[in-house]
């Protein structure tokens, strides 16, 4: 394999694993405090479609962020009143949410701008290109970071921070007392219920600018149920990092690893037998992983 | 005469109970109707009319009410598919993988294994059963042996089927004869094709077997030892925990039933409709979503899972007839449909929680009742 040819898997794993990561925060984020979020998949369909809408209207790439921010949050309001308030069923209004945003960004497209399946325009602008000065000259790194967005380089800054927030701030630490004890934590003052809906509505921006980076960042269009499964792959990322940011990061890269070796392997392949390494991968690592799991608990009696 | 007084009671208990369980599907589905014809005068068009020629040309015309039952078999047979797990607590969202999977190995074995007709469908529809079980035990067995969560396995499996099926009917198994353009497989044996039931129509036996589904499910969670152990699963894990190493057997049986049964939805469609198995075929309607909805909306109950399937298929129906006739889009079928499910899933949030309330008092009851003992 020539090195050039690496430099191109790893560069096209570097642009899947962003969106991944950013979903698998969020979903670390709900885990921690103690909230299982299965409307990932929502709050990421909802961010490309409005991203793209707000792009086609305005052709400004900060306002249409915004609004793929904005509209993921809303849909983490959405699983936060439902599901931290009134304790409905997570299950019942994730698997809702997720079908509801799935219609409702068809039925949108059509009403809209009287598209079926998908959205592609020259008006569109996607996000802009970076190739940072001095490194694009380097050989094999250069081609690694080619054409990187921003979003790709922020999504790695995000989880530093949601690091150092939770792990090495109190009001972090209050955060991640809820997650263990929401009772315990409650008694002595902070207020659980807040804090957890605080927790789901940021997951839903995150999931949101995720699905931003999925519309416009390697392709600049949306297609119906883009995201494919993504937002349970991001789930599957986020245990297997443990809830833990930075190892949450070691494990999107894994997943965008598998789904740069399958755009790679394309030609070699049948594109069908490719697109399904991503979803067995995941598979394969949660079994892998709990195994291991297991076996540390068993050590440990 | 006691006797006599007693089953009346029940009667109207019965009753009471079943016009408590309709109020909530037929409260939602009226919002539903509501916010649709909101968006119909957005689009400039008189609600009434578009819904007389909506239902017209679904639920009235025989013709459309023969589309409508055909289209709501798989529908059907995908909710009661997905209430065998859900009611025990397996969060199996993977309907549609075990459809494909079952149906597409049903549909090879017809096409390749030699003999008579009649014994081949028998033995196709067969394997194709055994495959869909299986493809719904593996996240079983990683759930029991690795603690994997099957909301995860499940959807991801549904990816796999897809892509690994579309694989097949693009390149070996393809249809030669074909249009280039056509990803399917050959057409399966004209004698092995159910009956079609009414003339000039697409409705056919398939209907009869949603029919057996439904009536088989009723059986199993009323009648059977193994649906409410399967349902105390669900409900109480802790409590079926006593049981040991049983859950682990009823949980097995149930995930396979749900993929039997999910399979059945893929094979009347290719046996009663389409004849070949093609690519996307089971996808693009979202049978098996349409289905999850269902479940939903009747909160698991079988008879109402049965005539809600029927009702969001007829919605499909006329959501495209009232686009070729009326101009409004087919989406606004989608648009009812998603309200219907939001409002049903607001309505059984206060419902888990006045629930969960009972429980906590029950555990109460049940400490109260240990410290007297221990007294």
């Amino acid at each position: 394999m020539s090195s050039a040819y690496f430099a191109s898997i790893l560069n096209s794993t570097l642009r899947s694993t962003t969106p991944i990561l950013l979903a698998a925060l969020g979903s670390a984020i709900c885990a921690r405090v103690g909230v299982f979020n299965i409307a990932l998949e929502a709050q990421m369909l909802i961010g490309s479609f409005f991203s793209i809408v707000v792009n086609y209207f305005t052709g400004n790439v900060f306002l249409s962020v915004m609004a793929g921010m904005l509209s993921g949050a809303f849909i983490g309001l959405v699983v936060a009143v439902l599901q931290v308030k009134y304790k409905a069923a997570d299950m019942v209004i994730g698997t809702s949410l997720n079908l509801l945003v799935n219609g409702a960004t068809s039925f949108l497209l059509y009403i809209i701008f009287g598209l079926r399946g998908k959205l592609v325009d020259s008006r569109l602008v996607s996000l802009d290109k970076i190739n940072l000065p001095v490194i694009k000259d380097i050989p094999f790194l250069g081609r690694v970071l080619e054409n990187l967005t921003i979003i790709d380089y922020l999504a790695y800054a995000i989880a530093i921070l949601l690091f150092i927030y939770l792990f090495k701030t109190v009001s972090g630490f209050r955060t991640l007392s809820v997650g263990i004890s929401k009772e315990a934590s409650e008694s002595l003052g902070t207020k659980g219920t807040r804090v957890q809906m605080r927790m789901v509505i940021l997951s839903g921006a995150l999931c949101g600018l995720g699905g931003t980076v999925l519309s416009m960042g390697q392709v600049t269009m949306f297609t119906e149920n883009m995201t494919s499964g993504r937002g349970f792959i991001a789930m599957a990322a986020a245990s297997l990092g443990q809830n833990h940011p930075i190892l949450t990061i070691v494990s999107s890269l894994f997943f965008g690893l598998c789904q740069g070796i399958g755009l790679a392997l394309q030609n070699v392949i049948k594109s069908q037998l490719t697109m399904t390494l991503p979803y067995i991968a995941t598979i394969i690592a949660l079994v892998i992983f709990s195994r291991r799991n297991m076996k540390k608990a068993n050590a440990m009696k | 005469m006691k006797k006599n007084k007693i089953s009346e009671n029940m009667v109207l208990a019965s009753l009471i109970r079943g016009l408590k369980a309709v109020r909530q599907p037929a409260l939602a589905t009226l919002f539903g109707l509501v916010v649709g014809a909101l968006v119909i005068v957005a689009c400039g068009e008189n609600p009434f009319a578009v819904y007389k020629e909506m239902f017209t040309k679904s639920f009235i015309q025989p013709f459309y009410l023969y589309s409508t039952l055909t289209r709501a078999t798989p529908i059907i047979i995908c909710a009661m598919a997905t209430a065998m797990a859900w009611r025990a607590g397996y969060i199996n969202i993977g309907v549609e993988g075990q459809m494909i999977a079952g149906s597409f190995a049903a549909t090879v074995a017809a096409i390749y294994i030699p003999g008579p007709p009649i014994l081949v469908a028998i033995l196709a529809w067969l394997i194709g059963m055994c495959v869909g079980a299986l493809y719904a035990l593996l996240p079983a067995i990683l759930n029991w042996k690795y603690q994997v969560t099957m909301v995860i396995t499940t959807l991801m499996l549904n990816y796999v089927a897809n892509y690994i099926t579309s694989y097949f009917v693009t390149y070996p198994l393809k249809d030669p004869a074909g249009d280039g353009m056509a990803l399917q497989t050959v057409a399966i044996d004209k004698a092995m094709c159910l009956p079609r039931l009414a003339p000039k129509s697409t409705f056919n036996a398939g209907f009869i077997v949603a029919v057996a589904v439904v009536l088989f499910m009723i059986f199993i969670t009323k009648r059977t030892v193994f649906g409410y152990e399967s349902k105390m699963g669900g409900f109480n894990p802790s409590f079926a925990r006593y049981g040991g190493a049983k859950q682990v057997k009823v949980m097995l049986i149930t995930m396979a039933l749900s993929g039997a049964i999910a399979s059945l939805g893929g094979m009347t469609e290719v046996f009663g409709l389409k004849y070949r198995f093609s690519d996307g075929m089971l996808t693009s309607p979202s049978y098996a979503w349409t289905g999850l909805m269902a479940a939903l909306i009747a909160d698991l109950n079988p008879l109402g899972m049965f005539f809600i399937s029927i009702f969001l298929s007829g919605l499909q129906i006329g959501g495209s007839a009232i686009q070729r006739s009326m101009g409004v889009p087919l989406e606004i079928s989608t648009i009812i449909q998603c309200c219907i499910t939001l409002f049903v899933s607001v309505k059984l949030v206060f419902r888990f929680k006045k629930r969960k309330k009972d429980t906590e008092g029950e555990n109460q009851i049940k400490v109260e009742g240990k410290e007297g003992s221990e007294a």
